[in-house]
């Protein structure tokens, strides 16, 4: 009789593939920064916050949506944008 | 030496990054402006912050996003030769579209109920300008959406998803700048 191993059983079941993986990251940094508006925490260490939610989500999206995840120069140079017009948004709100 | 240049790495046609890049930088001048604008009254921007319907505007992301999956998904599996689930696909994005429309209409509406305009604040001019503008890309990409699900070659798909993620990418910047950093 042929035996198979819960091991074996599980490993043939489906992964999420990588859009959906990014998806499902995109809702729960979503949900992430609801939550962070919720906490009482100092506006200008909720502003930082938020915006590095957003930097994140923007990533995600150019990488897995826009699919730049395959052209690592590419993807470098506009996450190296968006941080430093990230930088500047968190410092003209922190004057 | 390599014979491919790094425009060759970009995905898709060359031009729609051309476009993507030019809307990003228009909409990043507009939120340096507000947010400059914001420094000569930051506590009337606060004040005027605190009319927006910031759940609703949240939910609008939670849309947008899934309708950029819904249009990522497309993409693939026009690849993968299945053209029915890759129109549906696309039609579902688009119907999110008019979702975050709804949504942005009311939020719209609400605003005028409560005698809100482009003059009651520099903070509402930049509001209604820079989403506005913005609602104005989600109308004429659900108008792509539509198109290319009926003109449905790859390639064809693979231009609309990109429009379509880009307006998505400026929504998940404009939402924190416009509705949270009060």
């Amino acid at each position: 009789m042929r035996v198979t191993s819960s091991f074996s059983k599980y490993s043939h079941r489906r992964l999420p593939s990588p859009i959906t993986c990014a998806w499902l990251a995109l809702l729960a940094l979503s949900v992430a920064s609801a939550f962070l508006t919720m906490m009482p925490i100092a506006p200008k260490l909720l502003g930082g916050g938020i915006l590095i939610l957003a930097l994140a989500k923007s990533r995600i999206i150019l990488a897995k949506y826009l699919e730049l995840a395959h052209s690592p120069s590419w993807l470098r140079g506009f996450t190296m944008v968006l941080t430093a017009f990230a930088v500047l948004i968190f410092g003209l709100y922190l004057v | 030496m390599s014979d491919t240049s790094l425009i060759d790495e970009l995905p898709g046609e060359l031009l729609m990054w051309v476009l993507i890049i030019s809307e990003l930088l228009v909409f990043g001048a507009g939120m340096i402006a507000f947010m400059g604008v914001r420094l000569t009254d930051p506590a009337g921007f606060a004040e005027a912050q605190a009319h927006l319907h910031r759940t609703g505007a949240a939910f609008n992301t939670a849309v947008l996003v899934t309708s950029g999956y819904l249009a990522a998904q497309a993409l693939h599996w026009r690849q993968a030769a299945r053209r029915g689930a890759a129109r549906l696909a696309l039609i579902g994005a688009a119907l999110l579209g008019v979702v975050f429309l709804i949504i942005k209409g009311t939020e719209y509406a609400d605003k005028a109920a409560q005698g809100i305009s482009f003059e009651t604040h520099p903070f509402f001019l930049f509001y209604y300008l820079l989403t506005g503008f913005h609602a104005a890309h989600v109308l004429a990409g659900v108008g792509i959406l539509l198109l290319v699900s009926w003109r449905d070659d790859a390639r064809n798909i693979e231009a609309g998803a990109q429009f379509w993620h880009m307006v998505d990418l400026v929504w998940i910047m404009l939402f924190p700048v416009i509705y949270l950093l009060g």
